[in-house]
Formats: C-alpha cells, structure tokens, sequence
C-alpha cells in the first residue's frame, strides 16, 4: 500500500476501527480475565478469590497436565498432517480446474457446514459403531466375519478430528493455488526440472502461505477440540480441551481452567510463531 | 452508528421489562421438564416460560453465579442444593404458596440437604445403578465386583461424571461414598485405575445409545436412562450395586435476586399437582417423589425396576466443596496414565 498519500494512513485506521474494536471486546477483554483469574485462588462453589497466586501454574507443570498436552498436541500433529495430506491434492486439483466447474467443487466442500457440527459427528458414530454402516458393509462383501471395534478407539477420535478440519486446509491451499501462475510451473518444467523438482521447488514455495494458513487452522483448534473426544471416544484419553472443560463444570475449578487456557494462549502464539518463519528457500 | 446500537439495546431491554407480560426464567437440566407441562402452565397462567437447559450440576453453579438474576427457577440435585443454600445463593420459599406441597411423599421431606424444607422443593428422584443386556451378559451382576471384571473389558459404559465414579469405588471398598479425603481418595486410586481401563465409553448425557447400538452390554447409569431402555427392552435389566447405591434428588429452588418470585411459586405449585406431575414421569421415567402422582401412574411404569427399584442400600451425595477438585485431579491423572 505504498505511494497512496499521506491521508492513506488516518483513513486505514478508521476503516480498520470496527475490527480494533471487535478484537477489544472478543479477544482481548476475555484474554485478559482469563490471565488474571489464571493467578487467583478459588472458593468453594469454583468462583475466582482475588488473592495472588502461583499454585495454578505449579498444578499446570505436574506430569499428568503435560502428558496430557503432549498428546493432545501430538492428535492435532496427526490430524494436521493427514488434512495437508488429503487437503493439498484435493485443493490444487479444485484450482485447477475451469472457473464454472472450480465454483461448483468449492461448494462440495462446503456443504458439511449447512449441517450442524454436533449432527455431523452423531452422523459419524452411525457409520462406526459396532452394528454400524461400515462394519455391516464389511461383512456382507465377507472382508471381516466379526465387527471391527472402530468407535471408541484413537482411530475414531482422528477420523472426526480429520473429518471437521478438512475444509480449514483446503480453503486457504486452494486460494494459494488459485492465484498461481500456470506458466512458471511450465516454464519450470521446460528448464529440464522433473515433477518432484517442480513440486519441491516451485510449487510448495508459492503456495506456502496456504499451507502455513491451513496449517495454522487446523492446528490450533484441533488441539482444544473436546466434542469429538468425548463422543467419538468416549471420553476415555483425557485432551487438554476435556480437561480445561472440565475445571469449569465437574471440578469447580475456574482459576485453574484459565491457568491452563493462559499456557494454552502461549502454545497458540508459538505455533504461529514458528509458521511465521521465512519459507524453505526454494532449493 | 454508536447512537443506533444504544436506541437498540435500549429497546431490547425495554421490551423485557415492558408491565404485564409476565415471564418465567427456567434453568433445569436438559430432557427434564416435559415440553407439555411448560405449555400447560403457560396457557393457564398466561406467563411466558423461558427454558435454558444444563448438563451438570456444576455447570449450572458456573452460570449461576456468573450471571446473577439471570435466572427465576433452578433444579440443582440435592448436592448442589446445599452448596447454594451455604453461599446464600437461594431464596427462602413462601409455605403459603405451595399448597399443592402436600402431595409430596413424607419421604421427601425434610431431606439431609435442606432439613427444614425452606429452600428445596423435590422435583424428580433416582439412583445410580446397573444396566445389563441379559441377552449377552449370563452371569448374574450384582455389586460393582461383577461389573468391573477382565471379562467385561471393552464391553462397559459408565457415566462421565468423576465424583460418581468417585463414590463407586469408595463403596466397593466399603467407605462411605461421601467420605472424600485425601487418605480416601488415594485409596480408590488403585480401585479407579484397575475400573478405566475396562471402560469403553464414559458418557454422562445418553449412556444408553452405547447399549442401545449394542458398543457395550453394560453400565453403571442414571436409572432413569435404564428405564427407557426397559420400556424398549426387556433385556436391559436394572441393578442397584449390592454395595451401596447413589441416590439423588432434583429440587427447584428459587435463587437470590430473581425478579420473578411470584410466578416461580406459581411454576412449583403447579408441578407439583399430581395430574401435572404424572406428566413428567410419563416422559422421564424417575422416581416421582409425589405421593398423588405415583397414584395415578399405570401399573407398568410403576413395575419398571429402574424407576421404582426394591429396596437396597441408598446414599445421598453431600456437597464436598473444594474437594471437588482433587476428584477432578485424581481422575483425570488415572484415565491419563492407563
């Protein structure tokens, strides 16, 4: 936005007021109570004793807490790379197609939204269950005699995780995609670079702010995610998202729910962080 | 721009607060209050009700006191009830009001968490106990021992709910369920982890779809969840562990700073008519605690084994206050490092 004025900038400012202020009220307000309450005592009925201290982010150290961020960074590691997985392919082929037929596999991918999400994932544990879809199919063309124990397992908590987030890598990969040019993947090509060179040394590096934006997406909030745990796994591994919800409606426990939202802020702000790093240089 | 969203607000408020249209802020558990008693007290009294739902009891002591005299009527289980009337979170009820109080069963009367009756009505009754498909399941289940066994590994479901689980394993131990300390806790540690690991699925709002869909053949479940699956099944029978039951009770309770007293006598009263209340046991299943109600139900809801089990060792919860959280911790730490 260079060379537009000295009036450009005031002028930005007032059109970027509504989103200040939104992010003042929704972002930051709450990021700030959450940080306050993180270093408060509670009372009996769960409610936040303004008396300083450092108790909760001690409990947030202990071993069963940083097991459990562990693995609930690792679902949202597995999840990530399986979305990039399916997500990458799927989104360069919508790109490049022609405009009409571009539209209309867009809105494939985002039909699952019309539905609600709870209802989505009930729509899940049909297929999966024990006299389910899936396990009936498997057994009427003879591949299994027996069913195969597919909900309540890791496996079904990583389908759901997969299934909901998918959109979130596709959309940005394909807006990268999109915009770019044909002609240097040709011209790449003409230059004696074979498929997996051109991949490697041209396509990634232009479509990298899509991977890192959809990286970032599906990241994030598969790491909190505590629905599809509790119904597609039966609630039986213990996410960093169950137990921060849990702080506020089983153990009666805000300061330490928001001790952990507070770590769980600073998680978010590495990731981005390390996304945010220059891409790999085109070799 | 600013101007408009205050003339809005303004209106919004103005609106609720307008004379004459009477409402009613409800704040009970989700598939509780039958959608035709709502409907019939509205029609009759001309008040609107206003239905918010929870899934916990902690949940709603969160939202309670976040949002004070956001709500007129609450439905905490005794517990819960207790708690509130410590912190002075609840209104006294005005005897005068509640005629139709008579109805009750004396045996629901002047219960451990309010003994005076001056805060809690009884709304609903009923136990934790144990579900099992006796189409798969042979062997007689009678206690917690029989449940939890190597056998049954990757065949349970039991509620999501850590002081409950809590309170199973206290029993099986032949502490008294609200006995929670640290000396106890750590002594149902062993219990609880050795139980998890045999556990399919913990699910506290619907534990019987697991059964139902035929994941598991049995449960450690709300009673009134395995009374709709009697009614669709016979095959589900129901248990109450040898070793002690947990039995609860949902009151209503009017909290401090409710704007809508008056109608929330009204909403109390009314429920607790026997015609009224007979509606809600057709629904769900609990043990109605209305003495008129019980009268007027079909002899095979009140043959259902979950709703009205016989006889057995029963415990009331009482609140454990900041004990809570060392549960959550325990819990938390054994379903983690199986």
């Amino acid at each position: 936005m260079s060379g537009t004025g000295p009036r450009a900038g005031s002028l930005a400012w007032l059109l970027l007021l509504p989103l200040l202020a939104w992010l003042a009220v929704f972002v930051i307000a709450p990021a700030a109570i959450l940080f306050v309450y993180a270093f408060c005592e509670h009372d009996e009925l769960g409610r936040v004793v303004y008396r300083f201290t450092f108790d909760n982010f001690h409990r947030v150290g202990e071993r069963v807490y940083l097991t459990i961020f562990i693995r609930s960074v690792g679902y949202a590691a597995v999840t990530t790379a399986l979305c990039l997985a399916a997500g990458f392919p799927a989104a360069w082929y919508i790109a490049r197609r022609p405009a009409a037929l571009r539209h209309r596999l867009l809105l494939l991918v985002m039909i699952p939204f019309w539905t609600s999400f709870l209802i989505r994932t009930y729509a899940w544990m049909t297929i999966l269950k024990q006299d389910g879809l899936l396990n009936s199919l498997l057994e009427s063309t003879g591949f299994t005699r027996h069913p195969i124990e597919l909900l309540y397992t890791p496996g079904a908590v990583t389908i759901g995780l997969v299934y909901a987030y998918l959109p979130f890598m596709i959309l940005p990969i394909y807006a990268s995609a999109e915009k770019l040019d044909a002609s240097l993947v040709e011209a790449a090509h003409d230059l004696g670079a074979g498929p997996l060179r051109v991949f490697a040394a041209v396509i990634i590096p232009l479509t990298w702010p899509g991977i890192a934006a959809g990286t970032l997406l599906v990241f994030v909030p598969a790491i909190g995610m505590f629905a599809i745990t509790d119904l597609m796994g039966g609630a039986r591994i213990p996410l960093i998202g169950n137990v921060i919800q849990n702080q506020f409606f089983q153990a009666r426990d805000w300061p330490f729910g928001a001790a952990l939202g507070v770590v769980f802020l600073l998680l978010f702000a590495a990731a981005y962080v390390l996304l945010q790093r220059p891409k790999p240089a085109a070799a | 721009m600013r101007l408009l969203v205050r003339a809005v607000l303004l209106l919004g408020v103005l609106a609720c607060r307008l004379p004459g249209r009477d409402e009613l802020n409800l704040f009970a558990w989700s598939e509780y209050v039958p959608q035709k008693v709502i409907d019939g007290f509205t029609k009759e009294t001309g008040i609107e009700v206003n239905y918010e739902t929870f899934a916990s009891n902690e949940e709603m002591i969160s939202k309670l006191v976040a949002g004070r005299g956001d709500y007129d009527l609450i439905q905490p289980s005794d517990y819960a009830a207790e708690a509130l009337i410590r912190a002075n979170l609840l209104a006294p009820l005005d005897p005068a009001l509640l005629p139709n109080r008579r109805n009750l069963d004396p045996a629901f009367r002047h219960l451990p968490h309010d003994p005076a009756d001056r805060y809690t009505v009884p709304y609903m009754s009923g136990t934790v106990g144990i579900v099992v498909n006796s189409a798969v399941v042979h062997d007689p289940v009678a206690g917690y021992a029989d449940v939890f066994q190597p056998r049954y590994a990757g065949r349970i479901v039991v509620l999501n709910d850590n002081r409950e689980m809590v309170s199973w394993a206290l029993a099986s131990l032949g502490l008294p369920p609200n006995e929670i300390t640290p000396a106890t806790l750590e002594r149902a540690r062993p219990v609880i982890a050795r139980w998890v690991r045999l556990v399919k699925v913990f699910d506290s709002d619907s534990p019987k779809t697991a059964l139902l869909n035929g994941d598991v053949d049995l449960g450690v479940v709300w009673s009134g969840e395995a009374a709709i699956l009697w009614k669709q099944d016979r095959k589900f029978h129901y248990v109450l562990p040898k070793e002690g039951a947990h039995e609860f009770v949902d009151v209503l309770a009017i909290p401090v700073g409710s704007t809508h007293q008056a109608a929330a006598h009204r909403f109390i009263d009314y429920v607790l008519r026997p015609e009224v209340s007979k509606l809600i046991s057709d629904e769900f299943p609990y043990t109605n605690p209305n003495a008129g109600a019980r009268k007027l139900l079909a002899p095979d809801q009140l043959a259902n084994p979950a709703s009205y089990p016989a006889g057995g060792k029963l415990e009331t919860f009482r609140d454990i206050g900041r004990m809570a959280s060392d549960v959550d911790r325990l819990v938390t730490d054994v379903k983690s490092s199986q």
